[in-house]
């Protein structure tokens, strides 16, 4: 039978990104299950064995082993376990004899799913808001410096003097939010605002890309975005001088 | 040539030859190919996480013997055993003075020898009760977690049964336990290479690869 044009594209996808390391440990894991119960997906699913953490990588050895023939029904599978079972916490690997890296080869099955067009809904449109407006909340560059300008005016009845400096070159902590405070929570770029005034800080907080510090495109393994976010946050901390970056809590 | 000089002789050297220059072969395999593709692991590489991540488990020294003391006193026991015993028990070490290669080294009291042996063969027995009664290692397993155990405790059996002429003699079986036991440890041998018993030499890469990426992040590694 001919491989199938998916089959390929899968196949193309994990061929430089299943290397050495991910391959000993799909053949060394000797089921022993220690990696069990330092889970807390399984321990909160009553010790279900699908929820072990070495049983998790199943989608990821049956996808290399049918060398990419998977139908959509087994994707789906895979997609619900990988999205759902497991968050990458990394603590089962922490107990593994072998030092296993469970939450590496999910993250690899997640960016396999995402190379074919399948992730969470909520994580396509932000990783769309990304590209075009460089945070996760699809906030324009107005609204953002709208906002900043209606918090400062806001608190100003309450501390005298309270400025949220904007762009201040040489300032010496940069400071950025989760987009969604921009959208939703203002208050909390407030409460920050007053704890930066009395403190005395020198700070500042950047108009341009770089000031949502949220790096959702991690998550469906979108490697080329995350990077991206990342560099305009370094580009905005150099361009104005400032020594640290502060990211909101 | 009768059937035990084959299996003393050339099939014995064929499956230590196979046992060694496979296992060597699988690490160099994972050093090429982390080299081409796992760049991350080489970039951040130190000697300190490494040699830091041996020294937790190549010894129970880890933070799985303090979830689990029993399973893993036992599972290092097994090891210890498994890979002493063969090495340093009496009719191995004859086997070598009398071969080509006379080579000669003290072996272990036979007393000992024997335990370890037994105790390898306790463990398998447990090993596999555990396997074969907890839900969870029976969701896990597949037919060749169970095979490749008993692959690796029938060497043992037979070492025992043949040394102690346990089946008498005047039969088959015990008349041929020599033969049996040297064709075992043949077969073991041969699949180490293969299977997931070439963690015999994976362990410590996979231990290194993700010391490497754990010591960086100041995980537990
Ligand atoms: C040829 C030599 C070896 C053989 C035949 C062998 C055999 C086995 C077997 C059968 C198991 C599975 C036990 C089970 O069913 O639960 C196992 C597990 C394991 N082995 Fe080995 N092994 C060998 C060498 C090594 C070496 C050199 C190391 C490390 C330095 C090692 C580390 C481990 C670890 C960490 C486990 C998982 C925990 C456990 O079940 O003990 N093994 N080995
Ligand atoms: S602890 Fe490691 S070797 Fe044991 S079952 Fe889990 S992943 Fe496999
Ligand atoms: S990395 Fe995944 S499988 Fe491992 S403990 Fe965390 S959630 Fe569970």
């Amino acid at each position: 039978m001919e491989p199938s044009t998916r089959s390929k594209a899968i196949m193309e996808f994990l061929k430089p990104r299943v290397g050495a390391r991910v391959k000993s440990w799909l053949e060394i894991c000797t089921k022993c299950g220690q990696c069990a119960d330092t889970c807390h997906f399984y321990l909160a699913a009553d010790r279900d064995p699908k929820m072990i953490p070495a049983a998790k990588v199943k989608y990821l050895s049956e996808i290399i082993r049918r060398k990419g023939e998977v139908d959509d029904e087994f994707i789906q599978k895979a997609y619900d376990c990988i999205y759902h079972e497991c968050n990458m916490c990394r603590r089962c690997t922490q107990f593994c004899p072998f030092g296993i890296n469970i939450a590496d080869m999910i993250a690899l099955t997640r960016a396999l799913l995402f190379s074919q067009g399948v992730c969470p809904e909520a994580l396509r449109s932000a990783i769309k808001n990304y590209h075009e407006t460089g945070n996760q909340m699809g906030v324009s560059e107005e609204d953002w410096l709208d906002t900043l300008t209606w918090c400062e005016e806001e608190m100003e009845s309450e501390i005298v003097g309270l400025k949220i400096p904007v762009d201040k070159v040489g300032a010496e902590i940069m400071y950025t939010i989760n987009a969604r405070e921009a959208k939703f929570y203002p208050q909390d770029i407030q409460e920050v605002a007053k704890i930066m005034h009395v403190a005395g800080a020198s700070w500042t907080v950047p108009s341009k890309r770089g000031w949502d510090d949220t790096n959702l495109s991690m998550f469906v393994g979108d490697l080329k975005t995350s990077r991206t976010l990342v560099e305009n946050t370094f580009a905005r901390a150099t361009e104005l001088g400032a020594k640290k970056v502060a990211i909101t809590e | 040539m009768d059937v035990l000089a084959l299996a003393e002789g050339p099939l014995l050297w064929i499956s230590l030859g196979v046992f060694a220059v496979g296992l060597v072969t699988r690490a160099a395999l994972f050093l090429v190919e982390s080299r081409e593709k796992d760049k991350i692991f080489w970039q951040h590489f130190k000697w300190k996480w490494v040699l830091a991540t041996m020294a937790k488990w190549l010894v129970p020294a880890n933070r799985t013997v303090a979830k689990d003391p029993v399973f893993c006193a036992l599972a290092y026991a097994f090891h210890f055993c498994l890979i002493v015993a063969p090495i340093w028990c009496l009719p191995h070490i004859i086997y070598w003075e009398t071969s080509r290669l006379a080579w000669s080294f003290t072996a272990l009291p036979d007393g000992l020898a024997d335990w370890m042996t037994l105790a390898v063969l306790a463990i398998a027995v447990y090993l596999l009760i555990r396997r074969l009664s907890s839900p969870d290692l029976r969701y896990l397993s597949t037919a060749s977690d169970y095979v490749l155990l008993v692959i690796t405790a029938l060497p043992f059996l037979t070492a025992y049964l043949s040394v102690h002429q346990s089946l008498g003699t005047g039969n088959l079986l015990g008349d041929n336990m020599q033969l049996i036991h040297i064709l075992t440890g043949e077969l073991m041998l041969v699949v180490v290479p293969f299977t997931k018993l070439s963690h015999a030499v994976l362990f410590f890469f996979s231990r290194a690869a993700t010391a490497v990426e754990f010591g960086r992040r100041e995980y537990s590694i």
